[in-house]
């Protein structure tokens, strides 16, 4: 199919290479070596990937919509297939079976899944004639999320099957259910972190209460919440004593980073002190003393965002989060202006997954966000987190270029 | 189809919103750790980076009087783990593997001296040049092994140098203060005994420091530019009043009596200690390297304690050298004349319904002052006790320089027990002690004892015409640069005697020697005149312990020596002799023969 390159949202394409080209300069400082005046490879890895993201990008504006519209369940079936497949033949490092490896690369099928549910539930959503609220909706899309969210959590990789989930319940909002049931169908997870200890749970069920006395969201559903919020309350010390060690370190390093500086704390310290100790302006490029001096853990890929911060100070970090606005920002009004409910929710989903993995990435790095293993998009070292979030961006700008199209 | 249209647009705008919170929220936080927090985080980032290293000052040097070293510094490689570099299954069996040392043994170490993750905690002291040269060659096999050298304390050996310099060993944990400028850190070397102690401060210097830029992994990048080098100042080198050869001669004598004991010699005009010997002594180079466990076992479990310091810490009853003591107090108060005969000695006198034995048993008859001091006559101190009673004498006792401290500037000095009526209404209950107790205390044995320097200290009263001067080990100390701080002889007390008083007692102590039938005849020589006294102690666990002390020229007195010999008998027989021989070699050298030597001996026999 032929493309007016004319009518494309360029300056969405180039605040996205932007980010990219950023990414690159700052792997390559992470890996500088001062006495060779030279880096590791990665940074010439990641232009390759980039070259190629750029290139899938370009396949990606020329599909059709109907094309997509016609493989969205049996993606979504062969990305099931994948996930399974992984679990018993897949390549484990570091304790995680996430990866399929092809010699020249390695492909994570949960990249790939993330693709297919966003195709999948935009698909879903663009013809169902259910109403919003009803329950065989919210069923089965929820069936289509959790599956992938499961096998994913199987492997185990906690931070990419939350990625499923946070997707389902953006498309709930997208697609017409209403923000106070959405609150309300979420709350029971909500409910799972108060329970920690138990005055905040108290404190959380009474706000439950008073917010559903305000809300009035009819009896039976109205009970259903409050008990599901008791029940997920209350398996917490049991969900709690199944985690996985590395699990439970995270969060307890991510409530309290200091009490274990020597181990599972310092990335998080590390990190801190390289954004802190950037300043305004930073320590200049490739000067930064937490990057150069191998302080700052995993620099080229999770932690990409402090090596920023550190040589680049608050007006790098500034600079990089307004891109990213930018980004969001646009990609919203293109959701908003597509006249195909198909192509409005592959935006959006497609956006959710960006903006997600940005948030956590970026939280992680000061400790807003506990440490989760996503990296941040486009910066972040990683071939196949690139190919999927420049395709991500493809099916954005395709959508935005068939906008008036129904 | 618009309605659907409305209702994105409302989802757009709320989207945007929380949008706007989100990246507010991280931009905040950017806000407050870049900007706010920054200096915090810069510090801490320098924190990581550069690694303090710390320079250790050179020891002082220690000589003695006549400046010959006897305590010096070798050099020693200390091998180091930096906790944070360390590969925790694979250094410290390889280490110990290496090393002979036990795996337990260097983890305990290192948890001990352990200041921060990125400081060299030091595990294995003085290790030999092949161990360094192992760890050279096969550094990356040792992840987080470094080496330094360090200077050990090395002591001249045969000179009992333990009992006065003491020793020094790494710091205990309750004399680590990390915070003070003169605080001692783990690992640390610190003086644990005698000057080595006293003087720690002068002898250890100050500790500079090197700032050096490490990465992650500990490896060093280079010197750090930032912060200024600052460098170490040097130990101050102490002169000490002992007189080294003296020292050697003393141990050489001692040792072919194969006995305990302890030896004081100083100069009585001063208060510096010329000697000081303690026996069994120990090697304080046992202490400077590390010492094995099952040797420090064997020291602490010695019966005859070799880490005890005889002549400051250790007390007995002076026995008949405690007479003087009597007799200037009874002359003082007005009870006594030189000339008083008091009833004949015949063995012993019965007092009360109790017969107290005299130590002859044919008896001296009746005698004078100067008699009964030069035979010791037990029969006529009793008595004189009597007259004098309790607590004159605990007058006089105390103000002689008893039952206190003499101030010496090491520590662990005991101040023994000079008896007084309280004392024994609280040993014994209100009144509930025979009178006669004094008849004892008058001859020094009973409840009264001593530590060798406390007699040492009241003989040089009686040389020097009652002045007694403190005793003190340090003559000099020599700051690095050129300051030299002489430390002035310094008056401790006055013995309370009148200068007819001193020169009965004095001429009564010349007698005990020069006299026909005194206990320390066999101290006369042609040289020059001994005045002493000899002394036995009763000891209820063996055999007395023998003393003498006496000080020579008497006319001039140059030195007083103080000798105690633990289970020999009678002070005329083994302590007597011992200090003359002291005596001897510290006024005439090593040889009558010697040309010079006998010259001197000429001249101070004429004046």
């Amino acid at each position: 199919m032929t493309v007016d390159y004319k009518s494309l949202d360029w300056k969405f394409v180039l605040a996205t290479a932007g980010l990219s080209l950023i990414g690159i300069l700052l792997i390559y400082s992470a890996h500088y070596d001062s006495s060779t005046g030279s880096s590791l490879n990665f940074y010439m890895r990641q232009s390759i990937w980039l070259l190629l993201a750029i290139i899938l990008f370009n396949a990606v504006i020329h599909i059709p919509v109907r094309v997509i519209d016609f493989i969205a369940y049996p993606l979504y079936g062969l990305a099931l297939l994948l996930l399974a497949l992984v679990l018993v033949a897949g390549e484990t490092r570091m304790g995680a079976s996430r990866w399929f490896s092809l010699g020249f690369m390695s492909v994570s099928p949960s990249d790939i899944a993330k693709l297919a549910l966003i195709v999948a539930l935009s698909r879903f959503f663009a013809y169902t004639k259910l109403p919003p609220q009803s329950k065989r909706r919210l069923a089965f899309s929820a069936m289509l999320a959790f599956i992938p969210a499961l096998l994913v959590m199987k492997q185990p990789d906690l931070g990419s099957s939350l990625v499923f989930v946070v997707l389902l319940f953006s498309l709930w909002f997208w697609s017409g259910l209403s923000p106070a049931y959405l609150i309300l169908i979420i709350s029971p997870l909500v409910s799972l972190v108060a329970a920690f200890h138990w005055v905040t749970w108290v404190i959380y069920l009474v706000l439950l209460i008073i917010f559903m006395l305000v809300l009035k969201p009819g009896i039976l559903f109205g009970v259903i919440v409050f008990i599901s919020n008791l029940a997920f309350g209350m398996i917490t010390p049991f969900i709690w004593n199944h985690l996985e060690d590395y699990q439970k370190l995270r969060v307890i390093t991510f409530l309290d980073p200091g009490r274990d500086p020597q181990r599972a704390g310092y990335q998080i310290i590390q990190s801190k002190i390289a954004i802190g100790s950037g300043g305004i302006i930073g320590k200049g490029y490739l000067e930064g003393s937490q990057s150069q001096l191998k302080f700052l853990p995993e620099r080229h890929t999770d932690f990409v965002f402090s090596v920023l911060g550190e040589e680049f100070g608050f007006v790098g970090t500034l600079t990089v989060v307004l891109l990213f606005g930018f980004i969001f920002y646009r990609g919203i009004r293109i959701a908003s202006r597509c006249r195909s409910k198909f192509t409005s929710n592959l935006v959006w989903g497609a956006l959710t997954i960006i903006f997600f993995q940005f948030f956590v990435n970026v939280g992680m790095t000061f400790g807003l966000m506990p440490v989760t293993g996503l990296p941040l998009p486009f910066l972040s070292y990683g071939g196949t987190s690139l190919l999927l979030n420049w395709t991500l961006i493809g099916i954005i700008v395709l959508a935005d270029y068939h906008r008036s199209e129904y | 189809m618009s309605a659907y249209f409305i209702e994105k647009d409302r989802r757009a705008r709320l989207a945007s919103v929380l949008l706007v919170i989100a990246l507010m929220t991280i931009i905040s936080g950017l806000f407050y750790h870049q900007i706010i927090r920054y200096k915090s985080f810069l510090a801490q980032s320098e924190e990581n980076r550069i690694r303090i290293r710390p320079i250790i000052p050179k020891r002082g040097v220690i000589f003695d009087r006549n400046k010959e070293m006897i305590a010096d510094n070798r050099l020693s490689f200390t091998v180091s783990i930096v906790p944070m570099e360390m590969a925790k299954e694979v250094t410290l069996p390889r280490l110990a593997g290496l090393t002979g040392a036990d795996t337990s043994a260097i983890k305990q170490k290192l948890n001990a001296n352990f200041i921060s993750k990125y400081i060299p905690a030091a595990v294995l002291r003085d290790q030999d040049i092949s161990v360094i040269s192992a760890l050279e060659e096969n550094s990356e096999h040792f992840p987080g092994v470094t080496y330094s050298v360090e200077s050990v304390r090395r002591y001249v050996e045969g000179i009992s140098a333990e009992t006065f310099i003491g020793y020094i060993a790494e710091v205990a944990p309750d004399e680590i203060d990390k915070e003070s400028q003169w605080g001692y850190r783990p690992g640390r070397l610190i003086g644990k005994k005698g000057i080595e102690k006293a003087y720690d401060r002068e002898l250890r210097g100050i500790e500079g420091t090197d700032f050096i830029e490490v990465s992650a992994r500990g490896q060093i990048i280079g010197t750090y530019g930032g912060r200024e080098r600052v460098p170490a100042v040097p130990g101050a080198d102490l002169v000490l009043t002992i007189d080294a050869a003296l020292q050697r001669e003393i141990v050489r004598f001692y040792d072919s009596l194969q006995s305990s004991g302890g030896v004081v010699a100083l100069d009585p005009t001063t208060g510096e200690i010329l000697a000081l010997a303690s026996f069994p002594g120990l090697d304080p180079n046992l202490f400077s390297g590390v010492i094995p466990d099952d040797v420090w076992r064997s020291i602490i479990d010695d019966p005859r304690h070799p880490l005890l310091n005889r002549p400051t810490s250790s007390m007995y009853p002076p026995g008949s050298t405690a007479k003087l003591l009597t007799a200037g107090a009874a002359l003082e108060k007005g009870v006594l004349t030189p000339e008083t005969m008091l009833r004949g000695c015949g063995g012993g006198m019965r007092f009360g319904n109790r017969v107290f034995k005299c130590w002859q048993e044919q008896g001296h008859g009746r005698l004078d002052l100067y008699h009964a001091v030069e035979q010791s006559c037990n029969v006529y101190f009793y008595q004189v006790g009597q007259i004098l009673g309790l607590d004159a004498w605990n007058e006089f006792a105390v103000k002689s320089g008893f039952g206190r401290k003499s101030g010496i500037d090491i520590s662990g000095e005991l101040s023994g027990i000079a008896p007084s009526r309280a004392y024994y209404d609280k040993a014994f209950g209100q009144n509930r002690w025979s009178k006669l107790l004094i008849l004892n205390i008058a001859i020094g044995q009973g409840e009264f004892i001593v530590t060798p320097l406390q007699l040492t200290q009241f003989y040089a009263g009686l040389a020097n015409g009652g002045k007694v001067f403190k005793p003190h080990l340090l003559k000099e100390i020599r700051y690095p640069g050129k300051a030299i701080q002489k430390i002035e002889p310094s008056l401790s007390f006055t013995l309370p005697f009148a200068n007819n008083t001193i020169s009965v007692l004095s001429r009564s102590l010349e007698l005990v020697v020069q006299g026909d039938r005194g206990t320390a005849k066999g101290l006369r020589n042609k040289y020059y005149t001994i005045a002493g006294k000899t002394g036995t102690a009763q000891n209820p666990h063996g055999k007395d312990h023998s003393w003498f002390v006496g000080y020579a020229p008497s006319n001039d007195p140059k030195i007083l020596v103080c000798a105690l010999v633990e289970n020999a008998g009678h002070g005329s027989e083994v302590a007597a002799p011992l200090a003359g021989k002291i005596i001897k070699r510290y006024l005439l050298g090593d040889s009558t023969h010697n040309v010079i030597a006998h010259n001197v001996a000429e001249s101070l026999v004429s004046e």
